[in-house]
């Protein structure tokens, strides 16, 4: 039960300031937890990792849990790039490119860690509280990027932490992130279907489902749009969630129309949010043109379809 | 014409500002809305206002008489609940457009969102543009006009009114039928387009009710009178074999009308109950136990955290909602005079408010249900708290129902439905799917009341642990729970005894929850649920609950003798029946003193167990004070079992005894 906003440009510029804002704007939707991915320019091979430590940067444990994330990252034959510590959050650049999968368990089961994020061009910022309180802890907005998604928690089931807010990395597979807003009914029978062919979930949050299913049909080769549709049929309750990658944003609806969707196309952005006051939060005082998507509907953006509106 | 920039201003500074401009008569303009919530709802004049921008959800909800135009887009659920009066949208509305309205007129020249007028009683919904799936969802009267396309499932349970399409529709929604459309009729809908400027459509598709989801056959059988089917006699239906007395009954019925049994009371079926634990008495405590009315607080103030006035309570235990419709008005204004009689509440249940009960009753809960039958904005401003109605412990997950029999002309007056049809509350508020839509709906309730009084929740016990943290989040003054013995004046039966947790587990649960987030003390408790007396009502407070709430015991002080047909109609008490004779057998004022003094024994009852724990506040008591008495009871509470010796010898009450 939450809000969620996206929102892609022809051209990088501010995303991680408008998420801000427009995270702000529907905080009455979620006030438990706060959470952004964006999307910068990718360069070839350099991935970002962004792990939660689950402990102060400064403890002698997050430099004992350090020594072993860069210690797997060298024998996966990376090269470290650059790391910083953030509050509770490790973000490592990386020359590699090969299997991310493989990477990430063995730094999640061997460090006792969490990935975040890792990608070419993403990074997922969460954590607990309002937009602003993760504003003002990790400077979200000074993020250039050319889009991003972004989610206000109102728990309902799960625990309030870290873990279980959103955006949800799709696990092991670079790049991809859902929010998501509503209940996903069949989880347990679905979950168990992605264990077989295994994957691994860290939270019994039923949005994280979202995103592993996502990331196991786009490996099986298909295509975002594809997958977007057969989730409307294969997923069931209610639900509007967005999903990111390296290319655009998409989203899906439920066939209940359940959960509240407004899209606004306007020159050089596309937004998109559970309510219209997150987008006027973009373009205060004026009158936009906006539309409810139909329930059981999907589509997709991408940076080549943004257009130029006069 | 008076300016309302919104820039910087809270949305309860721009509608108190709204509300005080338009008594004054003023024409208001809105600046800068950017698609804010809840602008201009809980208006009652005769006002004109043009909102310059889009509004958010609930625009003009809870109003009546007034004239808004919106210049640009709606959210969710515009003109919630009107009276009368003209709302005109320039762009788009989102879902719920026009939801539970009474009368007047909501346009909409562009697009609509799912589920346009649902339960709407009466008032018309004109929509230049297209419309999402589902419009007239349950709409009990009143007309949809869509001049373009519509979704699937068009007039889905539709019970009355008429759906007018002009262009493709997706498919028509069960129990919904197309008609023909005279020419008169076609002319008719052009004129009202005509009115707002509104190109009409050649031709429309007309669609109405179909009446086959209206009626569906009461099992009149009462509990009590069993055939006497051979089958009975058979060694194989001994009461301790599977296949006993009652399940080879259930068995026969069900073969005979095809579906689930309704029926009234509550859960039969043996729950660990209150009778499972016990209080640690002190002994040298129960003597002397005189007066005890005179020397125990029981006095408790629910509600006020968020500014509105508390319900003052001068004992722990307050009405159960019951409505007008499952019981007659006698009982309904005996159990007003009743409250007024102990000091406590009473409610409104789903039927609306009674004015004679309103004038009989010192303070009165206001229940708002999903079907909003009888709901208005003018007896909610006459209310002392609000309860929303999410589920109760008797049917979690479902809506009221009432039998045809007891849908009186004046009951479907006040309800705004046919005379005569088995009415079916929807499952789900047409206008809250999520938490994150309750906390708006809560706030329009604040808006719509100016934050004067209480709001509450009454829920089911289900998975209450979880539950009792949303209603922290969505902002509440406290929350009705009513577990799973709960009554009902009709259920599926398969609902009533399988669905829930009983009430005892319930209120652990709850404040099991509460403590996990450390808000024990903030969010006010009411237990229900199968509370019988004092001695229940004491250890649910003792568990926790600030208050109980009773409805049942309350029926069979004020003369119910269990006959189990509340479901049927024909109550020869005349309480739980609409037959004038019957309902004539009720003296208000003594059958109000009845249930007044019945009241006034459990308060007894309460004080005597709150001294022989050597306290002298109800609000004192606390889980100390008492003990399991079976295992179960132990696993559920976590309370000590009493067997447990080092328990009991480290209890107060041993310790005294052996000193």
């Amino acid at each position: 039960m939450c809000g969620i906003a996206g929102v892609i440009l022809q051209e990088p510029g501010d995303i991680g300031r408008l998420l801000v804002n427009m995270l702000d704007g529907c905080q009455h939707r979620g006030p438990d937890s706060t959470g952004f991915a964006i999307y910068r320019t990718p360069k070839d091979h350099l991935l970002i990792l962004r792990i939660y430590l689950g402990c102060s940067a400064d403890s002698p444990k997050a430099k004992a849990i350090e020594d072993i994330v860069l210690e797997i990252i060298v024998r996966f034959g990376a090269k470290v790039l650059n790391k910083k510590f953030e509050q509770e959050h490790l973000r490592i650049e990386i020359d590699y490119s090969k299997d991310v999968k493989a990477l990430c368990y063995a730094i999640e089961n061997d460090a006792r860690v969490e990935i975040l994020s890792i990608g070419n061009s993403l990074e997922i910022i969460k954590g607990i509280g309002s937009a602003n309180d993760i504003e003002h802890t990790f400077k979200v907005s000074g993020y250039q990027g050319t889009h991003g998604i972004g989610h206000v928690r109102l728990a309902t089931e799960s625990k309030v932490d870290v873990s279980r807010s959103h955006p949800f990395w799709a696990y092991g597979f670079n790049d991809v992130a859902i929010v998501h807003n509503g209940q996903i009914t069949n989880y347990y029978k679905m979950k168990r279907r992605l264990i077989k062919h295994g994957y691994q979930f860290r939270t019994d949050n039923d949005s994280e489902l979202i995103a592993v299913y996502l990331a196991h049909n786009l490996a099986s080769g298909k295509k975002l749009e594809e997958v977007l549709e057969r989730s409307i049929y294969e997923l069931d309750g209610t639900f509007s969630f967005l999903v990111s990658t390296s290319k655009g944003i998409g989203f899906a609806k439920d066939r209940l129309g359940a959960k509240p969707m407004v899209v606004m196309e306007k020159d050089r952005i596309i937004a998109v949010a559970s309510e219209e006051v997150s987008l006027q939060r973009l373009f205060p005082g004026e009158q936009l043109s906006t539309y409810e998507p139909f329930p059981g509907t999907f589509k997709t953006w991408y940076t080549s379809t943004v257009v130029t509106k006069v | 014409m008076v300016y309302i920039d919104c820039r910087n201003k809270s949305i309860t500074e721009i509608n108190r500002k709204i509300r005080s401009l338009a008594a004054g008569g003023e024409e208001i303009a809105i600046d800068n809305p950017d698609a804010r919530h809840l602008l201009c709802v809980g208006l009652l004049e005769t006002v004109k206002v043009t909102i310059r921008g889009s509004a958010g959800y609930f625009c003009a909800g809870l109003s009546d008489g007034l004239t808004i135009e919106v210049l640009n887009n709606v959210g969710w659920a515009v003109a919630d609940n009107l009276l009368t009066g003209t709302v005109i949208v320039h762009q788009n509305a989102g879902a719920m457009p026009g939801v539970a309205m009474r009368g007047g007129t909501l346009v909409i020249r562009g697009n609509m969102g799912s589920r346009a007028g649902q339960v709407m009683k009466d008032g018309l919904v004109l929509c230049a543009g297209h419309a999402s799936f589902m419009p007239g969802y349950m709409m009990m009267g009143g007309r949809i006009v869509i001049c373009g396309d519509c979704g699937a499932g068009v007039g889905q349970n539709i019970i009355n009114g008429e759906i007018y399409v002009g262009g493709h529709i997706g498919n028509l929604g069960d129990d919904a039928q197309i008609v023909d459309i005279s020419a008169k009729e076609n002319e008719e809908i052009r004129q009202m387009l005509d009115k707002y400027l509104i190109s009409a459509p050649t031709k429309f598709i007309k669609i109405t009710s179909a009446k086959k989801l209206h009626h569906y056959p009461t099992y009149e059988r009462s509990e009590k009178n069993d055939s006497s089917t051979p089958i009975l006699k058979s060694r194989l239906v001994s009461s301790d074999s599977i296949w006993n007395k009652r399940v080879v009954n259930d068995i026969i019925t069900k073969a005979e009308i095809g579906r689930y049994r309704v029926r009234g009371y509550g859960a039969f079926r043996e729950l660990p109950s209150f009778d499972d634990i016990g209080f640690r008495f002190d002994p040298s405590m129960l003597e002397g136990l005189s007066n005890v009315r005179k020397r125990v607080n029981l006095t408790t103030a629910l509600g006020g955290k968020f500014g509105g006035k508390p319900l003052k309570l001068s004992i722990p235990i307050i009405i159960a909602a019951m409505s007008y419709g499952a019981l007659s008005k006698n009982f309904k204004i005996a159990l007003a005079r009743a409250s007024t009689l102990a000091g406590t509440a009473t409610n409104t249940g789903e039927g609306g408010m009674l004015p004679e009960e309103r004038a009989a009753a010192s303070q009165i809960i206001y229940q708002c249900l999903s079907g909003r039958f009888g709901f208005n904005p003018h007896d909610m401003l006459k209310a002392d708290a609000i309860e929303i109605y999410i589920s109760q412990g008797a049917k979690p997950g479902l809506g009221g129902q009432l039998m045809g029999k007891k849908i009186t002309p004046e009951i479907a007056r006040i309800r705004g439905i046919p005379p005569g049809i088995d009415l079916r509350s929807p499952s789900r508020h047409p206008d809250v799917l999520g938490a994150d839509d309750l906390v708006i709906k809560i706030e329009e309730f604040r808006e719509a009341t100016d934050w004067k009084i209480p709001i509450s929740l009454k829920i089911g016990a289900g998975r209450l642990k979880d539950d009792i943290k949303i209603c922290v989040k969505d902002k509440l003054d406290f929350v009705e729970i009513d577990g799973m013995q709960g009554g009902t004046g009709a259920s599926p039966e398969v609902v009533t005894e399988n669905v829930g947790i009983p009430t005892l587990a319930a209120i652990v649960q709850a404040i099991d929850g509460l403590r996990e987030i450390d808000q024990e003390d903030e969010l006010q408790i009411i237990l229900m649920g199968g509370i019988r007396d004092g001695i229940d009502a004491a250890k649910a407070i003792a568990l926790g609950a600030r208050a109980v709430a009773v409805g049942t015991s309350l029926m069979i002080a004020g003369g119910c003798t269990v006959c189990m047909r509340c479901h049927i109609g024909d109550c020869l008490q005349g309480i739980a029946t609409q037959d004038s004779e019957l309902v004539e057998r009720i003296d208000i004022e003594k059958t109000g003193q009845r249930i007044a003094g019945f009241l006034e024994g459990m308060a007894t009852e309460i004080a005597s167990i709150t001294l022989a724990c050597g306290k002298n506040d109800i609000n004192q008591l606390d889980r100390s004070d008492l003990v399991a008495l079976t295992s179960q009871a132990s696993a559920i509470t976590g309370l000590p079992l009493i067997e447990k010796p080092d328990v009991v010898l480290s209890s107060r009450c041993m310790d005294e005894t052996l000193r």
